[in-house]
């Protein structure tokens, strides 16, 4: 049996590779002949040789529902999303574009609240918001920007159409496996790499480095930068750990850390106190600071939000950027962009309805069967309502719990994901799937050639989350196209 | 380097090397056991105060006898010096350290694990017992094989190294200790039999090759196997690596290694000065025991002054606005 698309059929859906016709979309006919050549067995060979890779160098995820067993090897499908550059470009400008306003909102907001007085951003869902930290009013961190690091999640519709489907600027986390994606492919198929002229994501951890050190309070030649993980039983350790290694900042726990009576952050090393001059954090605000947040926080460092807000250490991202991570907030991006940059946003918004406003709310409640029902402030896909997957009783719950808290829910339709041939049992079958590109800003802006692409493995299934199930490809920006 | 992960290097190793010589431990007091003279009986209970876990013992078993102290030192889960616990302790130490430690070092620890955990399952018949600890012995050597040939002597490995020789020197002097569990009904003059067991506690030492090559006194009429000749050879010969002067000397050159060495040398030198005065009252039969123990007291003394110097930073001190 040989992996031809000569079979494979999406379907009423946009699929990355193939075309209505079931041919290969230019960007991917190099590809789509070369999978025609392998049959079963030397694909099972690839596979295997592939997991045994996984295992070897240690690339894992961690769920919390597994007993002893803690370290997940990453599920990975070895077929790559595929798309041409020039769509690519596009792309590209409208993340930039979007970061850099989010960047201005958030620095709005913790100090003249502009937005707020000219009426476009509603003062009540500031108050509501569970992510404005009242503790960063009047600061604004070097350079402005509170959002170092931003995931923005893209989706495509049946039309072909690449919408946003949320920011995530508060701990963003995947690169990593981006990256071993990337290797994991050119150990399996290096014969691919030489046909075909696939763009090189390698230059995400030199960005990194070169964005976290122009932070640095200090004009030292190498300021010293720390990574803060809660740990190893945290689900995305493997990627601190790579991280770490990969950028050369020391990998930290909360312990190792302590803020003097000077306000300055210190590591205890063997040789004494080390200063810090930046901390990318991998902590949620909440656990931060035991002085400031959650005083029950054993993961955070006493004495930090002192240290920052004085200006001694930076903090990636700012203590309070999530208060743009945020589904509510999502629904004004195009208009935050227009008011800070007078622009008309490149990558357009899926659209929302907002259920604090009265009549999209009636609207929604009255269309439960056909839309998608977010909670504002949750990940991972909890707490979601798919309605024309929903039973009779999860849509009335849905509709008291929005009833009792509107300003906590907003709805989208549904969409049709698009797909992409994906390696299921010994058949190649469509999957839907979604992409993470990830936005990097202080000095200068950077964003990843392509990002992590989310795949559900379950046939039919929309939920891409790796908690939840899903896996991943590589994802090939193929230049020249 | 953090203190927190010098600490973690350093247990791992004391973890692992506590594991290897306890299993030395049981091998050597089964040896003895099968060789005791006619009327000759050891104390169990003895066994579990020469490693100082005997109230630990007394809480969690009835009956010090020869099961119930093997299974205790062992695999008993409660005693956290039993060589499952060790291993255990010292795969999770080697796991959260894993990015400072050569790559095959995970995959061996793990190997080490899970061949502990089936000792467990296995049960504890005598026979499978001696093969399980010697391959447990050889697994352990192939993790400290890949530690001394595929790490780059740096800081980490410094107190790795610092780990393993303290662990080593004070596991020495309590496998020579066990022939004080030995009860001997009185009589008169040296007893022929008493040698053999000194021969078993070479062995379980792997130094009794070494020491018939090595040894001042090898050359004398009676092998010159006798209690004496042993302590004196594992206790300050400079060129065996299980031999406490040994492990000191590799002491001071990890500690050459690190900054603020001072008060640790320091205690290294009081615990070298105890060793150049060994004298043979020290040897002596009703001396032996107290003078073991005085030297597992001058270690004890230089693990507190690492401690102090790399893993604990005095935080009070510390937070005095301190500029670095």
């Amino acid at each position: 049996m040989r992996f031809g698309t000569d079979d494979y059929r999406p379907g009423d859906v946009y699929d990355e590779l193939v075309d209505s016709e079931g041919q290969p979309r230019p960007a991917a006919r190099s590809l789509c002949d070369y999978l025609a050549t392998l049959d079963a067995g030397e694909m099972r060979l690839r596979r295997q040789a592939i997991d045994a890779a996984i295992v070897t160098m240690g690339i894992s995820f961690t769920t919390y529902n597994d007993g002893e067993n803690i370290d997940r090897a990453w599920p990975f499908d070895p077929i790559p999303r595929v798309m041409p550059e020039s769509e690519w470009r596009l792309i590209d400008r409208g993340l930039r574009q979007r970061l850099t306003a989010l960047n201005l909102f958030i620095d709005d907001l913790y100090n003249q609240q502009r937005i707020v007085k000219d009426g476009v951003f509603p003062a009540e869902l500031l108050a509501g918001s569970r992510n404005f930290r009242k503790q960063c009013r009047g600061i604004s961190p070097r350079l402005g920007v509170w959002a170092n690091i931003c995931g923005t999640d893209l989706v495509r519709d049946k039309d072909g159409t690449v919408y946003v489907l949320e920011d995530n600027l508060r701990v963003p986390s995947g690169v990593s496996y981006m990256l071993e994606n990337r290797m994991l492919m050119k150990s399996a198929f290096p014969e691919i790499f030489s046909s075909n002229r696939i763009l090189p994501v390698d230059g995400y951890t030199a960005a990194l480095y070169d964005m976290l050190a122009a932070l640095s309070p200090r004009m030292e030649d190498r300021p010293v930068i720390v990574l803060l993980t809660p740990g190893i039983f945290n689900s995305a350790y493997f990627e601190h750990s790579y991280l770490a290694q990969q950028t050369g900042a020391q990998l930290v726990q909360g312990t190792d850390l302590l803020v003097g009576t000077d306000d300055v952050v210190y590591m205890k090393t063997i040789a004494g106190l080390r200063r810090v001059d930046v901390i990318y954090r991998r902590i949620d605000d909440d656990f931060l600071d035991p002085d400031v947040f959650r005083s029950d926080s054993a993961l955070g460092v006493p004495g930090l939000m002192r240290a920052w807000a004085k200006g001694n250490v930076a903090i990636a991202n700012a203590p309070g950027a999530g208060v743009a991570d945020d589904k509510v907030v999502y629904t004004y991006v195009p208009k935050i962009i227009k008011y800070y940059l007078d622009q008309d946003p490149v990558i357009p918004n899926v659209p929302s309805y907002q259920c604090n406003d009265e009549k999209e709310r009636e609207f929604v409640l009255a269309n439960l069967d056909k839309l998608v029902v977010k909670p504002a402030n949750e990940s991972g896909g909890y707490g979601l309502l798919i309605g024309p997957q929903s039973t009779q009783q999860q849509r009335e719950e849905c509709a008291a719990r929005v009833r009792a808290d509107p300003r906590s829910w907003m709805a989208q339709p549904t969409l049709t994901l698009s797909t992409a041939p994906t390696l299921a049992g010994e058949q190649i079958a469509p999957r839907h799937l979604d992409m993470r590109p990830f936005i990097l800003q202080s000095r200068s802006l950077y964003v990843t050639t392509g990002g992590l692409t989310r795949v559900a493995m379950r046939e039919g299934s929309l939920v891409v989350n790796s908690s939840q199930g899903g896996g991943s490809k590589d994802t090939w920006i193929v230049g020249g196209t | 380097m953090l203190s927190r992960a010098a600490e973690s290097l350093y247990w791992m190793a004391r973890y692992l090397e506590r594991a290897e010589n306890t299993a030395r431990l049981i091998n050597a007091t089964q040896q003895l056991v099968l060789d005791l003279p006619p009327g000759a009986s050891f104390g169990w209970d003895t066994l579990t105060r020469i490693v100082g876990l005997d109230k630990l013992f007394q809480q969690t078993y009835d009956e010090p006898d020869e099961t119930s102290v093997v299974d205790f030192l062992m695999i008993s889960p409660r005693n956290p010096g039993s060589i499952q616990s060790c291993i255990r302790f010292a795969r999770e130490n080697c796991r959260t350290m894993r990015d400072v430690l050569p790559r095959d070092l995970w995959e061996r620890m793990n190997s080490l694990y899970l061949a502990s955990k089936r000792y467990s399952q296995a049960g504890l018949r005598h026979k499978d017992r001696r093969q399980m600890l010697q391959e447990l012995i050889y697994d352990r050597q192939s993790v400290a094989g890949v530690l001394a040939t595929c790490m780059s002597h740096d800081v980490a490995y410094q107190f790795i190294g610092l780990g393993e020789h303290i662990e080593r020197a004070d596991m020495t002097t309590r496998i020579l200790d066990i022939q004080s569990a030995i009860l001997i009904p009185r009589q008169s003059g040296a007893d022929p039999a008493l040698a053999l067991l000194w021969v078993g506690v070479l062995n379980s030492l792997s130094a009794l090759q070494m020491f018939r090559r090595h040894a001042a006194s090898a050359g004398s009429g009676d092998g010159g196997i006798t209690a004496e000749h042993v302590l004196h050879y594992l206790i300050s010969d400079l060129h065996f690596p299980r031999s406490v002067g040994y492990c000191l000397d590799a002491i001071e050159t990890h500690l050459a290694e690190l900054p603020h060495n001072i008060d640790p040398l320091r205690a290294l030198r009081t615990a070298r000065r105890r060793l150049d005065r060994t004298s043979d009252a020290d040897l002596a039969t009703d001396r032996r025991h107290d003078f073991l123990d005085d030297i597992q007291g001058d270690l004890a003394h230089m693990h507190d002054a690492i401690a102090r110097e790399y893993f604990h930073l005095h935080q009070r001190e510390a937070v005095l606005g301190v500029a670095v």
